[in-house]
């Protein structure tokens, strides 16, 4: 369904939407206008509006790692914290100034590095814990993430400690163009809106970066995940989330395909992980909190476990729950402390999810087909029905 | 030195082994890893905070603690049965998705728990209203630092063990709760009401966690995530005593408890042992003695998924 054939027929798009999807469409659509109302109406400074876009844009790329394992296969990972860290701070590691081990390499490098680091965490983990029972191997990987968190808080040689590492440079450092691009952009003022003259800075253009370079990994990543979802090699992990025993009968090496899946997710973590570190310019230990885990698993479980739209949406209204109660810190009259709240509402989705909705807003659906399948076919096939049945001809 | 450390371990043990059995009873019976069980605790510990500040002292003491102190205990041990059952009736018993399901559902029971503690009380830490006690004298030249608490504590833990042994062993609810344990669906064809000895579970798993979370609070502090955080050690205990066996759980909360309350003493294991050289040691620190026994945890679920105590009950 490309973009010309919704403009073409935008009331014909919107009856061929189940309802979820309509909902979520209306909710978007709603959100967009009430974040440009606060843009033009300069409640909501652009440079933090941009920031706000960097944080969802992680958390969807994390949302995606987890649904190659959880959505795709079935494997109930709650170390999503550990690989998040290990992807900052290998690319901290390389690239801050402050860093004990190598430190002021180009940020490609610690890129590599994060990369490389989370694979082979990923078998470290994966090796001991992927031939687990499924609720095993959630509590065996938490376990570990723990374990991986106390190492980097402990071994001050290495990572710092608990004072964890400064002066990362941003991610385009070194690059030609872009390491000045801030910079040089001059500052624009804008006067034409309601409200005070808005002044875009060197801050804004940074943050400009910052999500090009989040819009980057989420389109590589997806479109990556979107063609290894419909490929065979997708096809067999959803097998395996099905009916393992099934999977094995046919003849597959289902711990290989598994730990497969287990690394290609972690790896797409990393990225989150080395995303952040140039977003945030410090990493400490704090980040590896397994809490982490637990919004990137709300928002899987809210997208849709399995659905790669619902992956984004997910990222979304974690940042949207995230930063909403922070706002409401500035109502005077609340008489109590909102960072309670932001774990209460989170507790509440998992269990109004599970209790009412326990596939996710947004279900795999048509995601799972080649579109051209869908849109091609032939309603009620003239002649020879079971040469030109829909979908078989290819 | 070893000796003041084997002490502490047998308290910290007491405690580890009051959240493990619950746990590892709703592991077999409600047939899911509960992760707000380490919560659940929490819930009887500001349970307990909470009666202690409104009933006092009550006059006399024992074992260095107040007489209202046990009325806060058994309080606290109420309010976590009474708060496990109001889940279980209202969120986890109207729930047809699996264990993994019910697994993810009671991570988010464990953050409301959690939040609505943490709304009340803030996210700082409090203690009981209670004098630190001066460790006992006759013990000190022996270098054992243990105070009254300490034996107090101990002590309950030993107390409501030996209850459970026999109300599982002797009574009939014990044995149907045995009978469900091994096999649900047969307890159930042979007459068995399963829903009400589930509910029985959820009391008795519970209510022991509300007290192991009392003692938490009396041996170190009460603070919003004490529970969780000692909710993966609680697990390391199940699983190393073998899921579903009560006998398991309390075997591997006690070897838990003492090894991570002796880790300090693995660097010198040499000069501890005989016959091995004094140098010799496993070089770990104490901020290891979580990770250790995550990874403990982990070797059981490679090379012995039974655990060490093989067969459930």
């Amino acid at each position: 369904m490309g973009v010309r054939s919704i403009v073409a027929d935008p009331s014909g798009y919107w009856n061929g939407l189940t309802r979820a999807e309509q909902g979520v469409s209306g909710f978007i659509v709603a959100f967009v206008v009430l974040l440009l109302f606060g843009l033009l109406t300069g409640g909501l400074a652009p440079t933090y509006f941009l920031f706000l876009v960097g944080l969802a844009g992680m958390y969807a790329l994390m949302s995606l790692g987890l649904n190659v394992q959880w959505g795709y296969t079935g494997l109930i990972n709650f170390s999503v914290a550990a690989f998040f860290g290990i992807g900052a701070y290998g690319t901290a590691l390389a690239s801050s100034s402050s860093s004990p081990i190598a430190g002021d390499l180009a940020p490609v490098v610690g890129l590599l590095v994060a990369l490389v680091l989370a694979a082979v965490l990923a078998l470290l983990i994966g090796i001991p814990t992927l031939r687990l029972r499924a609720d095993y191997l959630a509590i065996a990987s938490i376990g570990l993430a723990e374990v991986v968190r106390i190492i980097i808080l402990n071994e001050d040689q290495w990572t710092n400690g608990s004072a964890g590492l400064r002066g990362i440079p941003t991610f385009f450092d070194g690059w030609p163009v872009l390491s000045t691009f801030p910079q040089t952009m001059p500052g624009i003022a804008i006067s034409w809106l309601p409200g005070e003259t808005i002044v875009l800075r060197q801050s804004f253009w940074q943050a400009t970066l910052n999500v090009t370079l989040v819009l980057a990994f989420i389109g590589v990543s997806y479109f990556v995940l979107k063609r290894a979802h419909r490929s065979p090699w997708g096809r067999l992990l959803r097998t395996i989330r099905g009916d393992e025993d099934l999977a094995r009968a046919l003849g597959k090496n289902t711990y290989r395909y598994k730990m497969q899946a287990f690394v290609l997710g972690s790896l797409i973590m990393a990225l989150a992980g080395v995303f952040y570190a140039h977003l945030n310019l410090y990493v400490g230990p704090g980040d590896l909190n397994p809490i982490t885990t637990f919004y990137v698993w709300v928002a899987v479980i809210l997208g849709g476990s399995g659905s790669n739209r619902g992956a984004l949406f997910g990222g979304f209204v974690i940042v949207a729950i995230q930063q909403g109660t922070r706002f409401l810190n500035d109502f005077g009259w609340i008489p109590f402390d909102v960072a309670p709240l932001r774990l209460l509402v989170i507790g509440v989705i998992i269990v109004l999810i599970m209790r009412f909705r326990p596939e996710g807003v947004l279900p795999p659906q048509r995601e799972l087909i080649w579109p051209s399948v869908v849109d091609e076919a032939p309603k009620q096939p003239d002649t020879g029905v079971r040469d030109a049945k829909a979908g078989e001809s290819e | 030195m070893i000796l003041d450390l084997i002490a502490s371990g047998l308290v910290f043990s007491s405690i580890i082994v009051l959240g493990s059995i619950g746990l590892s009873l709703i592991y077999s019976i409600a047939d899911f890893a509960n992760f707000a069980h380490g919560d659940t605790m929490t819930v009887g510990a500001y349970s307990a905070l909470v009666t202690f500040g409104a009933v006092g002292g009550l006059g006399g003491s024992l074992l260095g603690l107040p007489y209202g102190f046990f009325v806060a205990l058994a309080v606290g041990i109420a309010a976590a049965a009474v708060v496990a059952v109001i889940t279980e009736k209202v969120v986890y018993a109207g729930l047809d998705i699996g264990s993994i399901g019910l697994l993810i559902t009671s991570i988010g029971i464990a953050f409301i728990y959690r939040a609505v503690i943490q709304l009340r009380f803030g996210a700082g830490f409090t203690r009981y209203d209670i004098q630190v006690l001066r460790p006992i004298d006759a013990l000190v030249p022996y270098g054992v630092r243990v105070t009254l608490h300490d034996v107090a504590i101990v002590g309950s833990a030993v107390v409501l063990v030996t209850g459970l042994h026999v109300l599982l062993q002797y009574t009939d609810l014990g044995r149907k709760m045995r009978a469900m344990a091994d096999n649900p669906e047969l307890a159930r064809v042979s007459g068995i009401r399963t829903d009400r000895v589930k509910l029985w579970t959820w009391v008795i798993g519970a209510g022991l966690a509300g007290a192991g979370g009392v003692f938490l609070g009396l041996f170190s502090r009460l603070v919003p995530r004490m529970g969780f955080n000692l909710l993966l050690i609680i697990f390391a205990a199940v699983i190393l005593g073998g899921i579903g066996s009560v006998y398991g759980a309390m075997l591997g909360g006690f070897l838990i408890g003492m090894i991570n309350q002796l880790t300090p003493a693995l660097s010198e294991l040499g000069s501890l042992l005989p016959l091995v050289p004094d140098a010799w040691g496993i070089p770990i620190g104490i901020e290891y003695a979580d990770a250790l026994a995550f990874v403990i945890m982990v070797l059981v679920l490679l090379v012995r998924p039974n655990g060490i105590a093989g067969e459930a009950t």
